[in-house]
């Protein structure tokens, strides 16, 4: 009998199991920390190429397809002509790409030298899996010297953080995702706060006092005290500031310097930051 | 083992598409959750505890790419799953319609539950600001799945599964 009521609820039984096993893995894990595990590495490794190639696919794709249209009901005569055309559009498509890709990597060797850390440049071939979570894939990994918890940052500003890594992927947390925070000041004024992601888009800087300077277009920056990101990084500027609610603190809304969706090539901090005095050490 | 192996490159493709499409698409809630479907597809029409163990790996492997909370894709892809298995098992006939409206549910819920998660441990913002997004996204999810579906049905077919419910 025991038997026969196991074998027909088998299925309730190991999905409430498998359950229990996802909310302690929840429970254990929760928050924006490192998910590197085996697993990880073997899923990273094994999208990795066709989320390369994707992404390479895609960047001389618009190209060619517009190629392609312009070719459609063309007189025989000119068609092999055309067909000329479309090749050396096709090429001078490829050339200002590579002219553009050549302008974007100069750009993060610039800012590179400017920091003054050791850091390696990498490629965006992934974003979130879901689109509620603010996260992307990187095409490099730990071969690189890239390992979770360094900051990431283009030449807009500040990206966000690593949060896993394999050999040749990694995975960064972006700053406007809802688990992600950073120490920060207001460039004008030095008025401290946290940098934090909103559930339904866009930052906002927590915890500034309510007597604190803060107005609409100032810079914020990075503070270095988090430990993650040097100090004097742009984060965005200030959208608005809300007075009207009660409580301690001002309601800072930020605008990302960083246009996320956009980013092609971002640079990843190796170098590790002095750690700041504990007493003083952010949430990030 | 061959389910598993079907599902399993379903499964690289489905992520793959998800984690690409975003850098080409102009709105980000025209990704479907194709993950949802082939969850739901177990749910219709393989009951066992292999298939409720693979939604639960379907799961963490979503979680691998996304967010930060290793375990909540696994949650939830586990109870779509069992709840598309309850469902399949009381009606008398499961079609494309009724795994249409199980992955818009399941899309709406496997899409929230991170924010939600994230609103529980202290994250600013508001859930409902998200929901016009949501329903798009699980829009498309249901609108594609019939197609989905179909494509599974052929691939079982051909490397001879049942591409029907395999009740109990």
């Amino acid at each position: 009998m025991k038997r026969t009521l196991l074998w027909r609820y088998r299925v309730v039984i190991t999905c409430g199991a498998l359950m229990i096993v996802s909310l302690h893995m929840l429970s254990t894990r929760l928050g924006p920390n490192a998910v590197e595990s085996w697993s990880t590495a073997i899923l990273f490794e094994a999208l990795r190429p066709f989320q390369s190639s994707v992404t390479r696919l895609g960047e001389g794709g618009i190209g060619l397809v517009h190629d392609y249209l312009d070719l459609v009901n063309v007189h025989r005569e000119n068609q092999k002509l055309r067909l000329e055309l479309a090749r050396v559009k096709t090429e001078k498509t490829h050339l200002a790409e590579l002219e553009a890709e050549n302008h974007r990597l100069a750009e993060l060797l610039e800012l590179r030298q400017a920091l003054n850390l050791s850091a390696v440049a990498a490629n965006v071939i992934g974003a979130d899996a879901t689109g509620v979570s603010r996260t992307l894939i990187l095409g490099q990994g730990t071969d690189t010297g890239i390992k979770p918890g360094m900051a990431v940052v283009s030449v807009q500003g500040v990206v966000g953080k690593i949060i896993a890594a394999s050999a040749h992927a990694s995975r960064v947390l972006l700053i406007d995702d809802h688990n992600s925070a950073l120490d920060a000041f207001d460039q004008r004024s030095r008025a401290r706060g946290i940098v934090a992601g909103v559930v339904d888009d866009g930052l906002i800087m927590k915890y500034v006092g309510r007597t604190d300077d803060v107005k609409a277009g100032d810079s914020v920056i990075t503070s270095g005290l988090d430990g993650t990101f040097p100090r004097g990084l742009l984060i965005g500027s200030v959208k608005g500031v809300g007075r009207d609610a009660p409580g301690l603190f001002l309601n800072v809304s930020i605008k990302p310097a960083v246009d996320f969706r956009r980013l092609e090539q971002v640079l990843v901090i190796t170098q590790t930051l002095p750690q700041p005095p504990s007493g003083k050490k952010a949430k990030s | 083992m061959r389910l598993l192996l079907l599902f399993g490159i379903a499964l690289l493709i489905c992520l793959a598409i998800q984690t690409t499409a975003p850098l080409w698409l102009p709105v980000r809630a025209l990704v479907p959750n194709l993950v949802v479907i082939l969850a739901v597809d177990l749910g219709l029409r393989h009951h066992g505890v292999l298939p409720a163990a693979m939604a639960f790996g379907m799961g963490y492997a979503v979680d691998v790419f996304s967010g930060t909370h290793v375990g909540l894709n696994a949650l939830f892809l586990t109870m779509v799953y069992l709840l598309t298995y309850e469902v399949s098992s009381r009606l008398m006939m499961t079609n494309a319609m009724v795994g249409a409206v199980a992955v818009f549910l399941g899309a709406m819920v496997t899409g929230a539950s991170p924010a939600g998660v994230g609103l529980a441990t202290g994250a600013s913002g508001e859930l409902q600001a998200l929901i016009p997004a949501l329903l798009v996204q699980a829009a498309v999810s249901a609108a594609l799945a019939p197609l989905v579906f179909s494509i599974l049905a052929r691939l079982k077919r051909a490397i001879g599964l049942r591409a029907k419910a395999e009740r109990e």
